[in-house]
């Protein structure tokens, strides 16, 4: 048995107590030089504590006192370090347990990225049709209010919208003649509020709440009114399958999952805003055929021509604006441009517009 | 000169006292590192039972791999002669009070292993990280000749920001549907869900300093904090307008009184904690500071002051392609006022990040200054040269981790440049691609990060603590335990808001 000296706090108060430390056979104890203090920790009752390199610090293991005792002697820490369980000098088990903490956060985050990838593109396609049509239009106008202050450049002294002005009333005229057809054959539970926009951008864009922006570039573009017809047919589908309005959710899951869960460990909502872009681009890309599909029945249900959603998209997939760009969400323009074809009926297609109302749709944006 | 030489004079009849009556212990002592045996610091201590002041101690110590403890010994006049010189400099009362004993190299090597697995833990790792940071700087800190310790878990942090993710839910969720409000609540939102965040901010800082003190121990008790973290939220919040108001000029009393309310409910066992410094000494002292940094900006102001701005409105009202030629016509100096705003805002911003470091020295030594604990006082002598070396130290290796990032950067662009056909550009390039910019994003954000906790951060503790002159430890032997173990909510709340401490 041997001994050796120490530092005792009791826990209660801050008095430093140099004591004698014994070690007996399954526990050590603890006297103060003048008598009046004798404690027994017993070896498997004994946790090592942090504290600097010369010093073992020791408490009582899965107790609420803060007892500690300190030991600067080398050959007594030594054989402390030997007789007691927990106390693990060489940091082995320390070393476990930090290989421990690893392993489950690494599976901590696989499992958080399984939930962005499936989990939450699966919840906002749940939540999505359980949303009011109330909300939908709601959340439409906050965004378009948003989209409308990215689009509107303010450069000409000229409204946003086309169709407004006296010698652009007949395009406008063909528009909602166009727009009548398609939305008597689609019967959607939403009204649809098409616009044209005084863009140079071949491009569409639907809005949760039935708002369509139709970019004057894509008119410039097509060659007849069926054209147009086709693309305002399959943005029609992402209204029909509230494209839009999932598209927000899952924005919204993917920027609490990222941003607040995962904290800004580098202060960055860049990595937020990264993950977001890529993992969103993934999900459109399925949304974007089910629009075509859901584009040629409804150009085939109007009795109009859908092959001409696929010649539209041939031109614009070839050759589109930087900015607003179209082929970043409709990759792959080859295989959807065949698969349209393949379904589209054309026995006798009736074209939307005569030649004179497509002549007035061009002049849509003619300005006063 | 005066006080000086009478101090001076007091110091000399207690040595003589001291001397006489038996008040000095003289130790030579290796210190060794349990985990492998080894002599690592050779040292010379002499304690003072000293008959006010309690119990002194004066350390002189070389670190060092030392061949053997007779080595030490060996070395133990000189350092017995350095104690002595520091007691002829009248310094007796900085005595070693504080110090601190953690080695750079682990500490560097605790950080990039923590860098490397908040990267591949996406930041999961973070509550291990700063756990084991906490634990390193507390372990280390020796006041009196006892270190502190750190009894808080990486589990604990984890579970509080749970709980305050929990909380956070309805409180996001109900701002979102506020924002799509069209009317004034819609519009309202933003400023509201601001204003919200900015106090349940000042709240988590209040609550995430009293889980840090009741998770510290010293010599066997615990420190707790008192007080209604709401009622420092508020405080904390008008303090802040006030400050933004003044431009910066209220900052000092701001400090001062949030200062004071948070050691007054500060308590080491039952032993009570106050603020004794006062707003107007930092004022003074940080006013020449402010006007420096001002300055430059002042002549820019006055130059937008002298436009005429009724033509400027007028011709941003009107718009059209022409509307830059139409503010020229009727401001011929706007051009050159912002040049000029420009050139003087950046001398601005150059002249703070310069000053900063003198800056932060003052703030140091003006902070600790005014700590006091029952009879315990504190004086800070930190040397600002000492915290413009951990910056210098901090740029020296920024830039190196710069360059050497620019040199992996370079290769591995110059590969994927050659894998990636731009002929036939595809999504899968573009997530490749993309995914790689975000790894070059977190890499360099990291590095920098733990290039900065490794200089400036360890510096400015380190230097900080060691400065420390503490009078009145006497008190330290009498102190009862007191105060319980408090929830890490604040810490969670303070991690999900981003409001950050140690």
């Amino acid at each position: 048995m041997s001994s050796g000296a120490g530092v005792y706090f009791d826990g209660i108060t801050s008095a430093q107590r140099e004591v004698v430390v014994e070690l007996g056979s399954d526990s050590l104890q603890i006297s103060a030089r003048d008598g009046n203090l004798s404690v027994e920790w017993p070896y498997n009752e004994i946790e090592e504590l942090d504290a600097p390199h010369s010093v073992l610090r020791l408490g009582r293991r899965r107790s609420a006192s803060l007892e500690r005792l300190e030991i600067r002697e080398p050959a007594l820490a030594a054989e402390i370090d030997e007789r007691a369980v927990h106390v693990d000098r060489t940091g082995s088990s320390q070393q476990r347990q930090r290989i421990r903490v690893i392993g489950w956060t690494v599976g901590a985050t696989v499992s958080l990225l399984l939930v962005a990838w499936f989990g939450v593109p699966a919840i906002a396609a749940r939540l999505t049709p359980l949303l009011p049509p109330s909300i939908e239009r709601k959340l439409g106008d906050a965004v378009d209010a948003q989209i409308r202050s990215m689009l509107d450049t303010g450069k000409r002294n000229t409204a946003l919208e086309c169709g407004t002005a006296a010698t652009e009333i007949p395009g406008r005229n063909a528009l909602n003649k166009l727009m009548q057809r398609l939305e008597a054959a689609a019967a959607l539970p939403v009204t649809l509020r098409t616009n044209v926009v005084r863009r140079d951008e071949a491009n569409a864009i639907a809005l949760p709440g039935g708002r369509v922006y139709v970019f004057r570039g894509l008119i410039d573009k097509a060659e007849n009114a069926d054209e147009v017809a086709g693309v305002i047919a399959h943005e029609i589908g992402h209204v029909a399958h509230r494209d839009g309005t999932r598209a927000i959710l899952e924005g919204a899951g993917l920027s609490f999952l990222f941003g607040m869960l995962l904290g800004d460990f580098v202060g960055g909502g860049a990595v937020v805003f990264a993950a977001k872009s890529v993992l969103q681009s993934s999900y459109s890309r399925e949304a974007e055929s089910a629009a075509d599909t859901y584009g040629t029945d409804l150009m085939n249900k109007t009795g109009s021509d859908a092959r001409a959603l696929a010649n539209m998209l041939e031109k614009i997939g070839g050759a589109t604006e930087p900015g607003m760009n179209i082929l970043m969400d409709h990759p792959e323009t080859k295989a959807r441009v065949a698969a349209i074809r393949q379904r589209a009926a054309a026995k006798s297609p009736q074209p939307f517009l005569d030649p004179g109302e497509w002549a007035a749709l061009k002049q849509i944006c003619a300005g006063p | 000169m005066e006080e000086a030489a009478q101090e001076r004079r007091a110091l000399e009849l207690n040595l003589r006292q001291a001397l006489a009556s038996d008040q000095f212990q003289l130790y030579f002592q290796p210190l060794v590192d349990l985990r492998t045996g080894r002599v690592t610091t050779c040292e010379a201590l002499m304690r003072w039972k000293h008959p006010n002041r309690g119990m002194l101690q004066l350390r002189q110590s070389r670190r060092g791999a030392q061949r053997s403890s007779g080595y030490c010994l060996l070395r133990g006049l000189p350092l017995f002669l350095l104690i002595m010189a520091s007691l002829d400099a009248g310094r007796i009362a900085t005595g070693g009070a504080v110090r601190f004993l953690g080695e750079r190299r682990s500490y560097w090597r605790l950080l990039i292993r923590g860098a490397a697995l908040l990267m591949i833990t996406l930041g999961i790792y973070r509550f291990w990280l700063v756990t084991d940071v906490r634990r390193f700087l507390w372990s280390n800190t020796e006041i009196a000749g006892e270190a502190l310790e750190y009894t808080g878990t990486a589990l604990e942090l984890l579970l509080g920001f749970l709980v305050a993710i929990a909380l956070l839910i309805p409180i996001y969720v109900g701002f979102f549907l506020a924002a799509l409000d069209l009317g004034l609540l819609g519009k309202l939102s933003g400023v509201l869900a601001f204003a919200a965040l900015g106090v349940l901010g000042q709240y988590a800082i209040y609550r995430a300093r009293r889980y840090r003190l009741t998770r510290t121990i010293y010599r066997g008790l615990r420190f707790h904090q008192t007080g209604s973290a709401w009622s420092y939220a508020f405080r904390a919040t008008l303090w802040w307008i006030v400050t933004v108001l003044s431009l910066g000029l209220a900052y000092p009393f701001q400090v001062a009184n949030l200062e004071r309310y948070k050691m007054k409910n500060t308590f080491y066992g039952d032993l009570g904690g106050r603020f004794e410094a006062s707003g107007i000494a930092l004022f003074l002292r940080g006013l020449p500071m402010w006007l420096l940094f001002f300055a430059p900006l002042a002549p820019a102001i006055r130059g937008f002051v002298g436009l005429d701005w009724q033509a400027l409105v007028d011709a941003i009202a009107q718009g059209g392609d022409d509307v830059m030629s139409k503010i020229e016509g009727g401001n011929p100096g706007l051009g050159s006022a912002i040049a000029f705003a420009m050139l003087m805002g950046g001398t601005s911003v150059v002249l703070g990040a310069l000053l900063y470091p003198a800056f932060q020295a003052l703030t140091l030594r003006w902070w600790s200054s005014g700590l006091r604990f029952g009879t315990i006082e504190v004086r800070s002598h930190v040397r600002t040269r000492d915290i413009y070396g951990a910056y210098a130290r901090f740029v020296g290796y920024a830039s190196l981790f710069s360059i050497a990032m620019g040199m992996v950067g370079a290769i591995v662009f110059s590969i994927a440049g050659a894998v990636v056909n731009v002929a036939k550009f595809d999504t899968a390039d573009q997530i490749a691609i993309t995914l790689l910019l975000l790894g070059v994003y977190v890499i360099a954000a990291l590095g920098f990060s733990t290039v900065y906790r490794a200089t400036v951060q360890l510096s400015v503790w380190q230097l900080g603590m060691e400065s420390l002159e503490l009078s009145g430890l006497s008190a330290l032997e009498k102190v009862k335990a007191g105060g319980r173990a408090s929830s890490a909510l604040g810490e969670g709340l303070a991690d999900a808001l981003n409001v950050g401490g140690y």
